[in-house]
């Protein structure tokens, strides 16, 4: 059997690379890509604790269902926004849209 | 080392290849090309877990949806692929603070003590899981397609453009 | 009517006060029939009072009647709001009540078409609520309350005309003064109370002999007790506000200045007496040398003042320091007589002052002379007083003078009765030297002496009745005398500390007395009458003794150095403290750091979303470190 030691480890691995991602590209749709990473991870989490520690409750399985789902339509609308932004100002790079500065 | 740790470790190298590859890809085709890998993967770490819906799952909406989404928005935003054009100036700090947190998590996790059986999986019967959907955590379903339909509408609206109706 | 219902007594003025305040200006005459009315009203209550006494006052254990409600209380803590009459009262109150009903009626003709005549009687109303309350008082709470009212008054009152400069800055300058001794008071009876844990006189008293205190913390409290009878009543070194509080209307003068205010210091230790007696000797022996070093120092600067309300107010000082040297040969009787009569004669000399002034509108000597004969009536009633002060038989003054100069002969050293023969001689000296001056010799200023009339009636009957009591007051010290009026003996019989003293003669004491007085008399008028050359012959000769007295022993300056020097100096470094530290660096200061630092921070806010999500992971490892490290 495999200890759930390492399904998480191998959930922070991939936890860290999409934090690397999401902090270290410059296109938004790149950094999408990293926050799917992260949600991946997440769900691994999810269902290693639910199926190893706590049989008998569905929680983390319902959960990572739950995941999936909203990072599904987290990413329709994010891409929705992206490409309105990219209408405006002709780019998806993320440190050109800085209207918000001080 | 069983049979299933091996495969264990093989299907996480690929996730793992999957995942380096979306983010340090200079290519951005390829990173969503690694993608598309490293969610398959992820589906069959799920099977490994003998979460077999949610494996089904995984695939037909990340690999089938998802990754079809991101091409398009790639296409549609015409993302040029020049190295120094994706990655930016944040570099080198990223890569010290995923690094730290890597660090810290995998301490967290190695050295937690945690509770319960720690080398069994319980199978989870479909059955049981699909009652628990509907019945017990029917209020959290329902929310979840109203979040659909809202981000359906919202991505309708956001992506027509001023002239539409 | 009896003793329990002695509140009546401040409460009619208090009462009186109020309507006056509210809505004086409305009434007909301004309200001064009100005023003068609550006070008659009170002196004739004192009179179902005083018989009620009179009854009670042979039986044994008598210690007063009164009444008190509950003010504050809760747990064992209790502030009364008590009024207490005993014979140290009913003597206070006989005086108080009269004395104030002759000056508000005085003050009808005297104060005749001023633009404030309302607020007037206003102030004086308010004044007679909080000195009756004073004398009443059965706890030091409450007197305290009534002492700071009577100084408030007293403020109001000389600063009546604060359009004068000078009227302002002596109501200050009393003010100031007396709180320094009240501080010194409050202190005193803060001290009483912590270990008593009551407020209550008789209270204390009970504790006192039950040895509740020790002989050093006693000593001490006494003394800051003592502190405030030092401003109220103007001993040395806090005499300075008494003459330049003759700033303030005649009549005010002669009730607050004279008669009632300033003695309430006075009543004050001699109420307190039984703790003097208790404390160290030194506390008495205090009280004896302020009070003998403040008659000298009095009757020398009378001799050179030149305003005539100036050295009246001197005699008071003077008679003050009398009244406080009695108080510390352990005589409470000796100070009551002394304040009893004083109230009167002094009362009478200053009012006779006012119808001088109110007549020629001088108040200087130097441009007074020769008014007695056109002022036939003030100028005896005048002499009255004169004669009194002086202390010639068989005046009042003359009796009250020689009790206070027998016990000061039987309980201090020869050293102290000497001084006391020489005030006498002084006094008298300074009082014909005041009296030639004013009312005879030849006219300084003409126009002035044209003027010059006896006053309206209703200013004249005051001093009238003033006089009449400071002929006959003298007497209630024989036994006779006070038992044919209802009381059970002579004056040391009724008023008295520890055990009653029945009346008797001294024949030295009487003779060296009325020797010095007469001295006196003789060598003012050889000085001053006529062309008054001796004294000037004696001015030019001894001018440096004459500036040092003209100058107040320089004590003015002395203090106005001292707050140049030290309180305003002070002052100005507390300023540099406040301005500084306290306003720029702290609150200036912290309004700076909050802009400032928000200045700093807005540049985290690039616009730029990795910036932000590089701020979200960092504070998540944080979170993450934080979290292990707890747990393990």
């Amino acid at each position: 059997m495999i200890p759930i030691k390492h399904f998480l480890v191998l959930s922070t691995i991939f936890f860290s690379l999409g934090m690397y991602g999401v902090l270290a590209r410059r296109s938004a749709v790149l950094i999408l890509m990293s926050v799917e990473l992260m949600l991946q991870a997440v769900s691994i989490n999810f269902i290693a604790f639910a199926v190893y520690l706590s049989p008998g409750e569905f929680r983390g399985l319902i959960f990572a269902v739950f995941v999936i789902t909203v990072a599904a339509a987290e990413v329709g609308l994010a891409l929705a926004i992206v490409l309105r932004i990219f209408r405006n100002k002709a780019t998806a790079n993320v440190d050109e849209v800085d209207i918000m500065k001080w | 080392m069983s049979y299933e740790e091996i495969i264990f470790y093989i299907v996480a190298a690929v996730a793992v290849i999957g995942a380096l590859g979306v983010v340090l890809a200079h290519n951005v085709v390829h990173s969503a090309l690694f993608l598309i890998l490293a969610l398959l993967a992820v589906a069959g770490v799920f099977i490994l877990l003998s979460a077999e819906f949610l494996a089904v799952v995984q695939v037909l909406i990340y690999g089938g949806a998802v990754a079809i989404l991101v091409l398009f928005a790639m296409m549609l935003t015409r993302v040029r692929d020049m190295p120094q054009a994706l990655d930016g100036p944040q570099r080198p700090i990223a890569a010290l603070a995923a690094g730290a947190f890597l660090g810290i998590s995998i301490l967290a996790v190695v050295t937690t003590d945690w509770p319960g059986e720690t080398e069994k999986i319980t199978v989870i019967p479909f059955r049981e899981l699909g009652d628990a959907l509907f019945r017990t955590w029917a209020i959290p379903f329902e929310i979840a397609s109203l979040v659909l339909v809202v981000a359906l509408v919202g991505a309708i609206i956001l992506a027509r453009g001023e002239e539409g109706e | 009517m009896g003793m329990s219902e002695v509140w009546l007594i401040p409460a009619i003025p208090a009462a009186a006060f109020a309507v006056l305040l509210l809505v004086g200006k409305y009434l007909p005459r301004r309200g001064d029939w009100l005023a003068i009315g609550a006070i008659a009203a009170s002196f004739i209550i004192f009179f179902p009072v005083l018989v009620d006494l009179l009854d009670k006052v042979d039986k044994p254990g008598f210690v007063g009647g009164g009444r008190s409600w509950d003010w504050v209380s809760f747990d064992n803590f209790r502030i009364g709001l008590g009024f207490h009459v005993d014979q140290l009262a009913i003597v206070m109150l006989a005086v108080v009540s009269f004395v104030t009903l002759m000056v508000q009626v005085y003050s009808v003709g005297y104060m005749r078409g001023d633009p404030r005549y309302g607020w007037y009687f206003t102030a004086m109303s308010l004044f007679a609520a909080s000195m009756l309350t004073l004398v009443l008082a059965d706890n030091l709470l409450l007197l305290y309350a009534a002492w700071e009212g009577v100084g408030f008054c007293s403020y109001l009152l000389i600063g009546f005309w604060h359009e004068k400069r000078p009227a302002a800055e002596a109501a200050k300058k009393a003010f100031i003064t007396t709180r320094i001794g009240d501080v010194g008071f409050l202190i005193g009876i803060i001290l009483l109370w912590r270990e008593a844990g009551t407020f209550d006189i008789s209270e204390i008293f009970h504790f006192a002999e039950g040895g509740g205190y020790s002989a050093q913390y006693l000593t001490l409290a006494v003394l800051f007790l003592f502190a405030g009878a030092v401003g109220k009543s103007a001993q040395f070194p806090l005499h300075v506000w008494l003459p330049d509080a003759m700033e303030g209307p005649t009549p005010v003068s002669a009730l607050i200045h004279a008669a009632t205010m300033v003695v309430a210091g006075v009543y004050m230790v001699a109420r307190m007496l039984p703790l003097f007696e208790l404390a160290d000797p030194v506390a008495l022996n205090v009280v004896t040398a302020l009070g003998l070093t403040t008659v000298l120092m009095s009757a020398t600067m009378g001799l050179t003042a030149t305003d005539i309300k100036r050295v009246i107010a001197y005699s008071t000082i003077n008679s003050l320091g009398l009244m406080m040297v009695a108080l510390g040969s352990g005589s409470v009787t000796a100070a009551m007589l002394y304040l009893f009569v004083h109230g009167f004669f002094k009362a009478l000399l200053f009012l006779g002052s006012g119808s001088v002034i109110h007549a020629t509108e001088r108040q200087d000597v130097a441009d007074l002379g020769g008014l007695a004969v056109k002022m036939p009536l003030t100028a005896t009633v005048f002499a009255i007083g004169t004669l009194s002060m002086a202390g010639i038989v068989p005046l009042s003054g003359f009796w009250a003078k020689d009790e206070i100069l027998n016990v000061s002969g039987d309980h201090q050293n020869w050293g102290v009765y000497a001084l006391m023969m020489l005030s006498v001689f002084i006094t008298a000296l300074y009082m014909t030297r005041l009296y030639i001056l004013t009312f005879t010799g030849r006219p300084r200023d003409r126009h002035a002496w044209e003027h010059a009339h006896d006053a309206e009636p209703v200013m004249t009957v005051p001093l009238l009745l003033l006089a009449a009591l400071t002929l006959v007051t003298g007497f209630v010290v024989f036994d006779g005398v006070g038992e044919a009026l209802g009381f059970p003996g002579g004056f040391g019989e009724f008023v008295f500390f520890e055990e009653s003293e029945a009346f008797h003669f001294p024949w030295d004491v009487a003779i060296i007395s009325t020797v010095a007085a007469l001295a006196g008399i003789v060598v003012g008028v050889y000085a001053w009458s006529g062309e008054a050359r001796p004294a000037r012959q004696a001015e030019e000769a001894l001018r440096p003794v004459y500036l040092t007295l003209a100058n107040k022993y320089y004590m003015d300056d002395l203090y106005q150095w001292v707050i140049n020097r030290v309180v305003l100096a002070a002052g100005a470094v507390i300023s540099w403290f406040d301005r500084n530290v306290v306003n720029d660096t702290g609150v200036d200061g912290s309004a700076e750091l909050g802009y400032f630092s928000g200045f700093g921070m807005k540049f985290l806010e690039t616009g730029k979303l990795p910036n932000y999500a590089l701020g979200i992971s960092l504070g998540v490892i944080v979170i993450a470190i934080v979290f292990l490290a707890v747990r393990v």
